[in-house]
């Protein structure tokens, strides 16, 4: 599929980078890459959707999940020793641009503590708990890189890591969520503060302020407020003539050399066709489930256990985040379907804390939730208990709709052996690829941090003066928006994938930047840190390819 | 009779994450082909594709109990069959058989039970006794499932005629876009409420 107003680049042609995938990291990177004179091709999965493509369709979008791709090729258990069955656990979006186009767009930086946490806490018996290779300082400036070239508004908070620039924009304005948390919050003597959001409240490089539509959650946003890579990125990689992004293009492995080195890389085309591009040097950014696959799928008789792969550590310690939800109601309207999901955020239990007898730490934010679209309310949001149909239930839905309100409480996972990617024995996808299997149980502590933040909600919203407070059952995570850890970075080639600077450490011309890349869990909102490292990703890569170092 | 549709507590379950986990069928093709092919003449009382006239008749006196005409229009006037005959013409055909067959075994049941009537012969009071009968069904849930589609789904669907599920809530389908303040608590906070101190 030609695309107008991009370079183009036969197969043939060893181009000096392919970038796979233009998410979150893959779109950055493809910018920095092209913009500093490299060629580039980004092989996406997905098609390429425009801003003027995104609705508010909500069977489209939430009900049939488009934005998803038809067809997942993954399967899902809780256990090992479990058959895992198709499901839908590793949860991206299939389109250029990836997840960047349809995440919520809270935007937490991590803080100092986050990168050395094991040093401070200890080791913990059964888990891959690790420091970072790298401090929150030396990360800094690319955090600051993204709050002004993607776009951040919001506002320094009480117990935020140093910045070295103010946010590039004020925050989102309050609503009624965003206050009532607020409010509980204080009554408590918490600190609450403003969300960080990757939705500008001013126009940034041709980019409109948010109009406030209320479609942010699994929605693309229809005037590129939202700040993916798809409204920030892309068009700047595109204009730089060269980078060619190639959609639909769905890569099954990448080919080595007898010399160790990475040559080309195979996909398959939108007719399903096998293709390979040739390239110098090769990019994975196709997040912490898609990365791995194609790693453990590249195995051959030299890489027997698939690529970059000597640690063992490809595809282990995969991180979900662990999650809790509150819901109220109030008694005046909130009207939370407009605006932006977040707006104010609880960071007062970031830390961990060892009288609470576990570890972990997190985040409380306050939002409509599933209350934000009338027909995700109805069959889900609103509340569940009595009968779910019916006269009373069409009343509580018009009555509660506008009424209710939700925390999102968001934890560390801890980095498992046992929770992890491989590659499903039976299952294949549409292209004949095998499928990727998550092996995932959330860690005790990692939900006991869940229902710890979930009790304090209750609280806050209480105090807030909610009619009512229901809580959703903690329970282990089927899946998740978030795929961490399954590359980590680390300076110990027997216990990590990548080195510091992003390449593995079995190739010198393999380069890996996702969520993947991620040694610990963070609190809970992670593509801040993803867009920060494909900065500073891109950077070192360009400079190893200028000195011939690649 | 196993229906492919998530029950509602997995659909709540896998919802929790993040929005946007499929509660239909996987690998079903595009609903698109449901916008085109929705019911041209809605405004009138148009042939079904799909459903006989019995079958219409009594899905649409479930969706009726799903989603009742009280003060404020139900499944009835917002076209819910509509969706749901369109929706078994396309993208969930797969499904079609399963719930035709649901639907004669339900109805089998409420004719041993009430002497040979049909299900949209019956009182109200008998219609709720019957539908809390088989509440956990696949039957039942996936006829919920299609009835709030049809209800609050776009138009283009077939259902939601005349913004019927968006008056419900409040919410102008056609705004498009808002402006602060948008609800009680924040317009008050901006008047300069202290906010908890």
């Amino acid at each position: 599929m030609a695309i107008d107003g991009q370079a183009r680049f036969a197969n043939r042609d060893t181009v000096d980078f392919v970038i796979v995938g233009s998410g979150s990291a893959g779109g950055i990177i493809a910018k920095e890459l092209s913009t500093a004179g490299f060629s580039v091709v980004v092989l996406e999965q997905g098609p390429f959707r425009r801003k003027e493509d995104f609705t508010h369709d909500e069977i489209d979008v939430i009900v049939r999940n488009s934005l998803h791709g038809d067809r997942y090729g993954q399967t899902f258990r809780d256990d090992a020793t479990k058959k895992a069955e198709p499901g839908f656990g590793a949860q991206y979006a299939q389109t250029v641009g990836g997840s960047s186009t349809h995440f919520t767009a809270n935007f937490w930086r991590l803080r100092e503590i986050d990168f050395r946490e094991r040093s401070e806490l200890g080791p913990i018996s059964g888990t891959n708990f690790a420091d970072w290779p790298i401090s929150y300082a030396e990360l800094e400036p690319y955090y600051t890189r993204v709050d002004y070239e993607i776009g951040v508004s919001g506002a320094a908070g009480p117990f935020d890591s140093f910045r070295s620039r103010p946010f590039a924009m004020p925050p989102m304005p309050i609503k009624s969520s965003g206050v009532l948390l607020e409010r509980g919050a204080k009554k408590l003597g918490l600190h609450p503060q403003a969300a960080p959001l990757a939705i500008l409240s001013q126009p940034l490089n041709g980019r409109p302020p948010c109009i406030n539509c209320g479609f942010c959650m699994g929605f693309g946003c229809e005037v590129g407020a939202k700040s993916s890579t798809l409204a920030a990125m892309i068009p700047l990689a595109q204009a730089s003539g060269n980078c060619e992004i190639r959609p639909e293009s769905a890569v099954s492995q990448v080919v080595t050399n007898d010399a160790n080195r990475v040559t080309e890389v195979l996909y398959f085309d939108r007719d399903g066709v096998e293709q390979s591009q040739k390239a110098a040097a090769v990019v994975l950014c196709a997040n912490g489930a898609e990365t791995p696959r194609v790693l453990l799928n590249s195995a051959t008789s030299r890489y027997p256990d698939g690529l970059a792969n000597s640690s063992g550590f490809v595809g282990r310690n995969l991180m979900f985040n662990g999650h809790s939800q509150n819901n109220a109601v109030f008694e005046h309207p909130l009207n939370d379907f407009k605006g932006v999901q977040v707006t104010r955020i609880v960071h007062d239990f970031y830390d961990s804390d060892e009288k609470r007898g576990f570890y972990g730490g997190g985040g409380i934010d306050g939002r409509p939730f599933l209350s934000a679209t009338p027909l995700l309310f109805a069959l889900s949001g609103a509340d569940q208990a009595g009968r779910n149909w019916g006269a009373a239930y069409k009343q509580r839905i018009a009555q509660e709709f506008p009424r209710q309100m939700s925390t999102l409480n968001s934890t560390t996972s801890l980095p498992l052996d046992s929770n992890n990617i491989t590659i499903d024995p039976e299952a294949k996808d549409r292209f004949g690829r095998p499928s990727l299997r998550l092996t995932y149980k959330d860690h005790p502590d990692d939900l006991a941090m869940a229902k710890f933040l979930q009790d304090r909600a209750s609280e806050i919203l209480e105090a807030a003066g909610a009619k009512r407070v229901w809580i959703e059952p903690v329970a282990p995570q089927t899946g998740s928006a978030h795929l961490l850890g399954t590359c980590r970075m680390g300076d110990d080639p027997s216990a990590s994938v990548i080195d510091r600077f992003h390449r593995a450490h079995d190739l010198r011309n393999l380069f890996v930047c996702d969520g993947s890349s991620m040694v610990t869990s963070g609190r809970g909102q992670p593509t801040m840190t993803i867009m920060a490292m494909a900065f500073r990703a891109a950077e070192h890569i360009g400079t190893a390819a200028r000195n011939n170092e690649i | 009779m196993k229906s492919r549709f998530l029950s509602r507590r997995q659909f709540l379950r896998d919802s929790g994450a993040v929005a946007g986990v499929s509660a239909w069928p996987g690998g079903t093709a595009a609903l698109f082909a449901l916008a085109q092919s929705a019911c041209t003449s809605k405004e009138q009382a148009a042939a079904f594709k799909e459903l006989s006239a019995i079958e219409a008749r009594e899905f649409e006196a479930i969706a009726a109990r799903i989603m009742p005409t009280t003060d404020t229009p139900g499944a009835r006037e917002a076209g819910v069959i509509y969706f749901i005959d369109n929706a078994f013409h396309s993208v969930l055909h797969g499904i079609r058989d399963d719930m035709r067959n649901g639907l004669d075994e339900f109805a089998k049941d409420v004719a041993a039970r009430f002497g040979g009537a049909r299900f949209s012969d019956l009182p109200e009071a008998d219609q709720d006794d019957m539908l809390a009968s088989i509440e956990d069904t696949p039957f039942f849930t996936g006829l919920r499932t299609l009835t709030f589609c049809g209800f609050f789904g776009m138009s283009k669907y077939g259902g939601n005629r005349n913004d019927a599920g968006w008056k419900l809530v409040g919410m102008d389908p056609h705004a498009g876009a808002w402006q602060p303040p948008f609800g009680y608590y924040d317009a008050e906070y901006m008047e300069g409420e202290s906010n908890g101190d």
